[in-house]
């Protein structure tokens, strides 16, 4: 029995490492990934966190001085040219006036509020403008002899707990999501070539009429691609390594730093991820009645593990969904990430139900290679 | 020795397999003749195991090719049409791998291996990727597979479709060797000339079952004719498919 196994299993390693442009394939994702990820990270922490100096348009200047410059002195000024953010401040023609008179005056904050990009510059302005406006009041009770704090009943007091590793949330996520899906990635034309492509090529036949169990073929197959998936694991953590470091998270007040000890951790949670990945890909790719149909179908059929990633990236599974494959096992790596307790009987439940699609999904392709119309295409 | 016994199998609407019945037995070679579409590849096809019966048996060696798969496949050769090459390997690691399939160890493996290629005299090509390799150094490198692990019985399924003549000559005078050291070989074929020069024994075979079980000699004899094409015209009553 294992001498079988393991004679198919060397073969199906070696015409697969053979297969350069599959093999490239899914390297180019575990390699392009973290890559394309450090860029995007780079680009959001720059929108994120907003330049010491903020531009902005100011109408009417001239009519409210002293505003314009608190505005200055907390480095919100007026200026002109390509710097200068979507946004108008108007002051009314009355502002002076009504100010003197101690009556609201009137400014306008002229601006798209479903702009992505300006919402940081928006909300600064508006929170300036309010502390303007309460140190203004402040003066006036002082004025009438009245005691400020009056108008304060509640003291409203932030303690953060947030760590520094724990504040990247969103980032976390993203990173782990593009981690756990080389998995799939790097299966996927192997997967696709050594099933539907062998039946393409008229070698299935000639194996399944040697003395070997279907059984045997599949469960080979499946060991050699979960070695590929294996490898772009490796391989995009090494890359993420390199690449994370270079994003500047400090200036988010946190970091991204995936060290030895998570990469074995992401190993050993992702090797039964590996077996499912693989022997999903090779059952759908068999279900197909050619290469072309099997691409499609196993392209749509990894639609679910992305799917289970990204409710986990964002934070909006259900409880229940946290049991689940792929779900559990980021989350596990999440929280490793930000050095918070991992939920062991999750991770548990979940690893335990993904080595039962594993096998599953290995012996209805060991039924599908029974059926004449599966083996001939029919 | 291969026997085939009632052998009945639909697929989809055609009874592809009406009643088969032969032997093919050791130290001969016997040709399986047919038009297009007689059952030729279905009746190989169940011999493998790989396409189940609807009724009948076949047997290798008197094993059951269903409940004794394992062994009697262990004592098949197969020599498919298409060949089933994998492009990424060489002839070497290609045969090597069949040899392991079919029981034999490491060491015992490579050395049938050498022997086998030196045999079909393919050392210059052994450790070349089967891609690009012209259709006589796959015919080569197929039946290299089929008869590395020494089994008693070789079946070729159309072995010298697209070979050219040199190819033709090697193949013919290869089962002629295998035949000489007491293997039973069995082919299927649609081309006259090869079964007239090479077969001991003709199972002629129309939609699904024998029409008539010879040597060339007594079918043309039992025909009247003086040709094995007429013969086989006379046979199986119609000239339809003989042009393919």
């Amino acid at each position: 029995m294992m001498t079988i196994f393991r004679t198919l299993f060397r073969k199906e390693l070696l015409d697969a490492s053979r297969d350069k442009r599959s093999v490239m394939a899914g390297l180019y994702y575990a390699v392009g990934t973290p890559l394309l990820m450090c860029l995007l990270f780079s680009v959001l922490l720059k929108q994120l966190s907003s330049s010491d100096e903020l531009l902005i348009s100011i109408d009417n200047a001239n009519a409210a001085p002293a505003l314009v410059h608190y505005l200055a002195n907390k480095d919100i000024r007026q200026g002109e040219g390509a710097e200068v953010k979507a946004i108008r401040l108007v002051v009314s023609t009355d502002f002076q006036q009504q100010l003197q008179q101690g009556r609201p005056a009137t400014v306008i904050i002229d601006a798209d509020r479903a702009d992505d990009q300006l919402q940081t510059a928006i909300r600064r302005l508006e929170r300036e403008l309010g502390r303007y406006n309460s140190e203004i009041a402040t003066l006036r009770l002082m004025a009438r002899g009245i005691d400020p704090q009056l108008m304060q009943p509640i003291d409203v007091q932030m303690q953060d707990q947030a760590t520094p590793d724990s504040r990247g949330g969103t980032f976390l996520g993203i990173a782990s999501l593009s981690i756990i899906l080389t998995l799939f990635y790097a299966a996927m034309n192997l997967a696709i070539d050594t099933s539907a492509g062998e039946r393409e090529r008229n070698s299935l036949t000639l194996l399944l009429s040697q003395p070997l169990s279907s059984l045997q073929l599949v469960l080979a197959k499946i060991a050699a691609i979960a070695c590929f998936s294996m490898l772009g694991l490796v391989v995009i953590l090494l890359v993420s390594k390199f690449t994370y470091g270079m994003v500047p998270w400090q200036q988010l007040g946190f970091n991204i730093s995936l060290d030895a000890d998570f990469m074995l951790f992401t190993l050993l949670v992702g090797l039964p991820l590996a077996l499912l990945s693989a022997s999903l890909q090779v059952m759908v790719s068999f279900v197909a009645k050619s290469f072309k149909e099997a691409q499609t179908y196993v392209t749509m059929v990894l639609l679910v593990p992305v799917a289970l990633s990204m409710v986990t990236t964002y934070n909006i599974a259900p409880d229940h969904l946290q049991w689940l494959p792929i779900a559990a096992q980021q989350q596990a790596m999440i929280g490793f990430l930000k050095g918070s307790a991992i939920a062991m009987p999750q991770l548990l439940v979940s690893s335990l139900l993904t080595l039962a699609i594993f096998a599953a999904c290995s012996y209805a392709s060991s039924r599908l290679l029974k059926s004449e119309k599966v083996v001939f295409g029919l | 020795m291969i026997k085939v016994t009632d052998l009945h199998k639909k697929i989809g609407q055609v009874q592809a397999l009406n009643g088969l019945s032969f032997e093919a037995h050791n130290g001969t070679i016997t040709g399986l003749l047919g038009p297009n579409g007689a059952g030729k590849t279905t009746c190989l096809r169940t011999l493998f195991g790989l396409l189940k019966a609807d009724s009948g048996s076949a047997e290798i060696d008197s094993l059951n090719v269903v409940t004794q798969s394992s062994q009697a496949k262990q004592q098949l050769g197969l020599f498919p049409d298409p060949f089933g090459l994998y492009e990424r390997l060489t002839p070497r690691e290609y045969v090597q791998f069949f040899a392991e399939l079919n029981g034999m160890a490491g060491k015992e493996a490579k050395q049938a291996t050498d022997e086998v290629l030196s045999l079909l005299k393919m050392q210059d090509i052994a450790d070349r990727r089967c891609q690009g390799f012209s259709q006589g150094q796959r015919m080569k490198t197929a039946l290299a597979q089929a008869i590395v692990h020494k089994p008693t019985n070789i079946v070729l399924d159309e072995p010298t479709r697209g070979l050219d003549v040199m190819s033709t000559r090697l193949l013919r005078d290869l089962l002629l060797m295998l035949k000489q050291q007491g293997h039973c070989v069995l082919f299927s074929s649609h081309v006259m000339q090869e079964v007239a020069a090479l077969c001991d024994q003709v199972v002629v075979m129309a939609a699904g079952r024998v029409v008539a079980q010879g040597s060339p000699a007594e079918l043309c004899l039992r025909t009247g004719k003086t040709s094995l094409e007429d013969a086989f015209i006379s046979l199986i009553g119609t000239d339809e498919g003989i042009a393919a």
